[in-house]
């Protein structure tokens, strides 16, 4: 046991966190060195403002017309990407552990907190999934790449819940959860995941083409 | 009745004398009254046997001494709560007290590759 997560704590760790930064950087970089390629001319057109606009628009609920048209949909994808962000971020055990390693420590919610969030993004993981199984249009377009997506995020919100209660057993699901963590950070930059490091950019991309090409609003 | 009470008293009385001298022998979990109500299960550690089979004679291994920010391993204080010289918030340099529980028994169990690493392990349900 020790020596399992010693190594998932120590090598593996620092090879996901690599992975997924470098890996980041590469993507842009490389989709960066595409779009001057393919499409210089709209590189011109990016605009602070434009771009900007149409960030701060999509990030308000229900504003944009895109999140009108299914308001289920609109509120699972709010609550999911919120508690997905604050509950690992801000739980006890983890910073805990930024302070064992590294000596950093800084605000934490309370555990009886991050235990709901947790459910809330399984719950959320739950309604994607019957929505790709259940709505007939999602459904034709579903891949197997949705699907991987889903359960890689799937696992360590699940595995962290079942270790933080004890249930099953406890010395394999932490180091499962530690692993699953560490799928996550990997494969950030090589999934779906991806809109992640992409999405900003993409909107921008949008609303810079929107606003100052077809002088429309792309919300 | 009347002689009963006091006898009782008496009992009980030198019944938490003992208890006192050798509760470190009776010791199975960690729950100081300085961290106040805990937010996880008290940490197991059995203290006697724990000791006995992790093979720690030198009591000084835990129990150090120290003051103003200096730890002195020379000076045993074996039976002085680590709350008395570890504050809960801890102060300037100084270890808080829920760190110097993790940092002592976490460090020992990486450094000998025996012992309880992760949360769940210590804190159990
Ligand atoms: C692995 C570390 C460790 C070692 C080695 C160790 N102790 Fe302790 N001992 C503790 C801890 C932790 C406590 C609890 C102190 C606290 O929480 O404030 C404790 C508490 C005690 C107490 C107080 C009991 C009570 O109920 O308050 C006594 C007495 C004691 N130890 C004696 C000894 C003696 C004698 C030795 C050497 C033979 C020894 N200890 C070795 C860790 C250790
Ligand atoms: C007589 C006072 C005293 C007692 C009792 C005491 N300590 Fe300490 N301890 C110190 C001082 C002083 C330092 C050095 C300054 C600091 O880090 O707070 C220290 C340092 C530490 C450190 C940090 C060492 C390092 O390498 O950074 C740990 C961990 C620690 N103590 C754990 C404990 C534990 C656990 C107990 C109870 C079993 C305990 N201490 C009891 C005074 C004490
Ligand atoms: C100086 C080294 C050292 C320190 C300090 C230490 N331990 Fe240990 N502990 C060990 C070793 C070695 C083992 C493994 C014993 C074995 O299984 O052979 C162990 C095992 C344990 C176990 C498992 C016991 C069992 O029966 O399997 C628990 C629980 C534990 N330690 C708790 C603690 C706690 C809590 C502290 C801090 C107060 C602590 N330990 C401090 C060396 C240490
Ligand atoms: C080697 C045993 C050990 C391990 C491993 C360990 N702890 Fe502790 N922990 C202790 C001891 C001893 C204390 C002080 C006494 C107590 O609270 O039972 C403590 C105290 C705490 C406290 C403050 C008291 C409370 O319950 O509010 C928290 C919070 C805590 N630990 C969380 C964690 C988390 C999270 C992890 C994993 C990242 C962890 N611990 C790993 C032994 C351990």
């Amino acid at each position: 046991m020790n020596a399992a997560y010693e190594f998932v704590t120590g090598p593996l760790a620092w090879l996901a966190w690599g992975i997924f930064l470098l890996g980041s950087a590469f993507r842009l970089a490389s989709m960066y060195q595409l779009a001057k390629a393919k499409d210089a001319p709209s590189l011109a057109f990016m605009s602070w403002s434009y771009s900007l606009r149409s960030i701060v628009n999509w990030l308000i609920p229900f504003n944009a017309l895109g999140w009108r048209k299914s308001p289920a949909m609109t509120v699972a994808t709010f609550v999911f990407h919120i508690c997905l962000l604050v509950a690992p971020i801000f739980l006890v055990a983890h910073v805990m552990l930024w302070d064992q390693f590294f000596g950093v420590s800084y605000v934490t919610i309370p555990d009886s907190v991050t235990d709901i969030l947790t459910l809330v993004v399984i719950g959320a993981c739950l309604f994607f999934a019957g929505r790709r199984f259940l709505q007939p249009d999602v459904r034709y377009l579903t891949t197997g790449k949705d699907w991987l997506a889903l359960v890689i995020v799937l696992a360590p919100f699940l595995t962290g819940f079942l270790a933080y209660h004890q249930l099953l057993d406890y010395d394999l699901m932490v180091i499962l959860h530690v692993v699953a963590g560490e799928i996550m950070l990997a494969a950030i930059p090589f999934t779906r995941l991806s809109h992640m490091v992409f999405a900003v950019f993409t909107r921008a991309y949008m609303g810079s083409e929107f606003g100052g090409v077809r002088h429309a609003r792309d919300w | 009745m009347k002689r009963t009470l006091p006898l009782l008293l008496l009992a009980a009385l030198s019944l938490a004398c003992v208890q006192a001298a050798f509760s470190q022998q009776d010791m199975k979990v960690l729950a100081p009254a300085a961290l106040g109500k805990l937010t996880r299960p008290a940490a197991q550690f059995n203290h006697d046997p724990h000791n006995e089979k992790a093979k720690l004679d030198d009591c000084v291994i835990c129990h150090h001494g120290g003051a103003d920010g200096k730890q002195d391993k020379s000076v045993s204080t074996e039976g002085t709560p680590c709350a008395d010289c570890h504050k809960v918030k801890s102060v300037g340099k100084n270890t808080g007290l829920q760190r110097a529980y993790h940092k002592q028994c976490i460090d020992c169990h990486k450094a000998k590759g025996k012992g309880p690493v992760a949360c769940g392990q210590c804190h159990k349900r």
